[in-house]
């Protein structure tokens, strides 16, 4: 596994590695799915594609995280599997895979209100990619 | 250097050498105790941020219950000059209109306590707790904008109310400026499914009895009496304010650099108030708040179909209603003169004294109630506004106990079950929709509500009212 989860005084962050920044923004999406609900129930059924873009690469770390957290809280889409396709500090076009949230099957975790830039961090040198991003619960 | 100097013993101030670029001093009502836990965390960095905000009337200030936020600690108070100042979307928080209703009932501890256990299985089956539950009415979406602009109005003439509940909220529960059309589409989603839900985190609903009674006078004008049963509610905007949060942070980072403001955090995002943007948030937000407000009415609804149907008395009435995270146009007085400024509540609430015309007719000779709910189990208090908070504090005080612990150290000190054993053993009991939420929320991880409270009344900026013990918890 290649996310962890920061304790927050109030809250909780992901912080997630890959061996390029594309990998890491892949690794802290199903993070993101992991502080929500407990992913081993949830299956992959439905592709999905998706568009993000942004004036610099923090704000696309956001936006990014802000889509899927909406496409639960909004459509009731659990995110399990990504696949980043097309990948720069200021678009992104990613392929998901998951499936629809049903009460009963999916076991939730927690209520993510929304993704914050409170001590973002994004690196990325030759030896690999991070991020970090704190989530207000 | 000490980074902040005492005054008395319930203020500090942070002066402005604190850091750079700070417009205003910082000043923050805490005792001796609750400062070491205040300096724990990046408090006083963000009250000291939230300073070198343009156009402050005033100083940044932080209640006794302050914490580590997102850009404004929670517990955080600011007011912006509406010609020079500013509005953030931060400075108001994901949970617009997070806030807290009392419910009174005619009955008392012996005749609730024997039925206290169906009381709670009905009330847990009838409210929507936890995560990923929807609520039990789904609106269309010409439902949710008249929700969105005219607020508990909506429910009332939908049958989730009655008349004079408007009179004992906050706005009289509708936030007049709203604009449903400067809500996002996907704010709108997440909202429409969520009408009447609690939420998890720390939201809860508790049935309480009036324990002390520390000013006989208002608590009688408030209707709260020794020993009577009463109902408090905290819940938010849920996933619609969250969104309206996060699509205006976005909104206000494209528009600072349209006004050339520069900033010390990106979550303290913000925008002049006379600005389009800062007019389009206002709006959006003054539509999540009445989202909330109407939250909080359809929970009162099924609280009151459930002490009918258990207890054979549904007849609660509503004590009042107070936001804790909001931003409002009020008319204060500022070195001498009274002009209107928009206070930033972030976690702090409105603590207005007798004689505002913004209180109900019913406690205008007395004050405003304040509701401060402690942690899950502990005890809550009912405040009433003072005119020195107007003096001192743009009209606010605390809003709760705190978080002192994060989730994960909480969990790690005890069990769900020894938990609910606990409280049991102190004759509370809880249902609660997950065993981690429950865990996360134990009290040990928040401050001593009570030590807040002692703060903002030994301070002057609200007095205390009644203290409120809890005998049955329903927690998310």
């Amino acid at each position: 596994m290649a996310y962890s989860i920061l304790e927050h005084p109030a809250d909780l962050g992901i912080e997630a590695r890959g061996n390029t920044l594309r990998e890491a923004f892949e690794e802290a999406a199903v993070g993101l799915t992991s502080v929500i609900v407990d992913l081993d129930n949830v299956g992959v059924m439905i592709d999905r594609i998706l568009t993000v873009e942004a004036r610099d690469v923090e704000s696309l770390l956001v936006r990014w995280l802000s889509e899927l957290l909406y496409l639960y809280d909004g459509e009731g889409f659990l995110c399990k599997e990504v696949h980043i396709q097309q990948f720069s500090p200021a678009r992104m076009e990613a392929k998901v895979r998951g499936e629809w949230y049903a009460e009963g099957k999916h076991h939730t975790k927690l209520d993510v209100k929304a993704i914050t830039y409170h001590q973002l961090e994004i690196k990325e040198d030759p030896s690999g990619g991070s991020v970090r991003v704190y989530l207000d619960i | 250097m000490a980074k902040y100097q005492k005054i008395d013993d319930y203020r500090y101030l942070i002066p402005k050498s604190y850091r750079t670029g700070m417009l205003t001093e910082g000043l923050i009502y805490a005792n001796e105790d609750l400062m070491r836990q205040i300096e724990k965390d990046l408090t006083f960095d963000q009250v000291a941020n939230v300073a070198t905000l343009p156009g402050l009337v005033g100083r940044s200030l932080a209640m006794p219950d302050a914490h580590q936020g997102y850009g404004f600690a929670i517990g955080g108070v600011a007011a912006a000059d509406l010609e020079t100042g500013v509005v953030s979307a931060g400075g108001v928080g994901f949970d617009i209109n997070c806030g807290v209703r009392l419910l009174a009932s005619p009955l008392l501890v012996e005749e609730v306590r024997p039925k206290l256990d169906a009381l709670l299985n009905q009330l847990f089956r009838d409210i929507p707790c936890g995560t990923g539950r929807s609520g039990l009415v789904e609106l269309n979406s010409a439902e949710l904008d008249r929700v969105l602009n005219d607020g508990v109005r909506w429910s009332v003439e939908s049958g989730y109310g009655t008349p004079s509940d408007l009179e004992h909220i906050e706005e009289n529960g509708c936030l007049k400026n709203a604009d449903a059309s400067l809500v996002s589409r996907r704010a709108k989603e997440r909202g429409k499914k969520q009408l009447g839900t609690l939420g998890s985190g720390n939201h809860f609903l508790e049935v309480q009895r009036v324990a002390e009674i520390f000013d006989e006078e208002v608590a009688k004008a408030f209707g709260l009496f020794m020993d009577k049963i009463v109902v408090l509610i905290h819940t938010g905007s849920r996933g619609l304010g969250h969104q309206v949060c996060t699509d205006y942070l976005e909104v206000m980072q494209e528009g600072m650099r349209r006004y050339g403001i520069s900033i010390v955090d990106r979550q303290l995002a913000c925008v002049p108030i006379r600005s389009r943007e800062g007019q389009d948030y206002l709006k959006a937000m003054a539509a999540a708040a009445n989202y909330a407000f109407t939250n909080r009415q359809l929970i009162t609804h099924w609280t009151r179909k459930a002490f009918e149907r258990v207890l054979g008395r549904g007849e609660l009435q509503l004590v009042y209603d107070v936001a804790h995270n909001i931003a409002k146009v009020e008319e204060h007085k500022v070195s001498g003169t009274t002009r209107k400024v928009l206070v930033h509540r972030k976690g702090a609430t409105r603590a207005f004294p007798r004689m505002r015309p913004e209180i109900p007719k019913d406690y205008f000779e007395v004050g405003q109630p304040v509701l401060i709910p402690g942690s899950m189990g502990t005890c809550s208090y009912v405040l009433v506004g003072t005119e020195k908070a107007m003096e001192e504090t743009f009209g606010s005080t605390c809003h709760g106990a705190g978080r002192a612990k994060s989730r994960h150290a909480a969990k790690k000190e005890i069990s769900a079950e020894q938990l609910v054993k606990d409280l049991k053993n102190r004759g509370i009991l809880v249902k609660g929709a997950s065993k981690s939420g429950l865990t996360e929320e134990n009290p040990n991880a928040y401050k001593d509500v009570s030590q807040v409270v002692d703060v903002v009344h030994n301070a002057g900026i609200s007095k205390k009212v009644a203290k409120l013990i809890p005998l049955g918890v329903i927690k998310g």
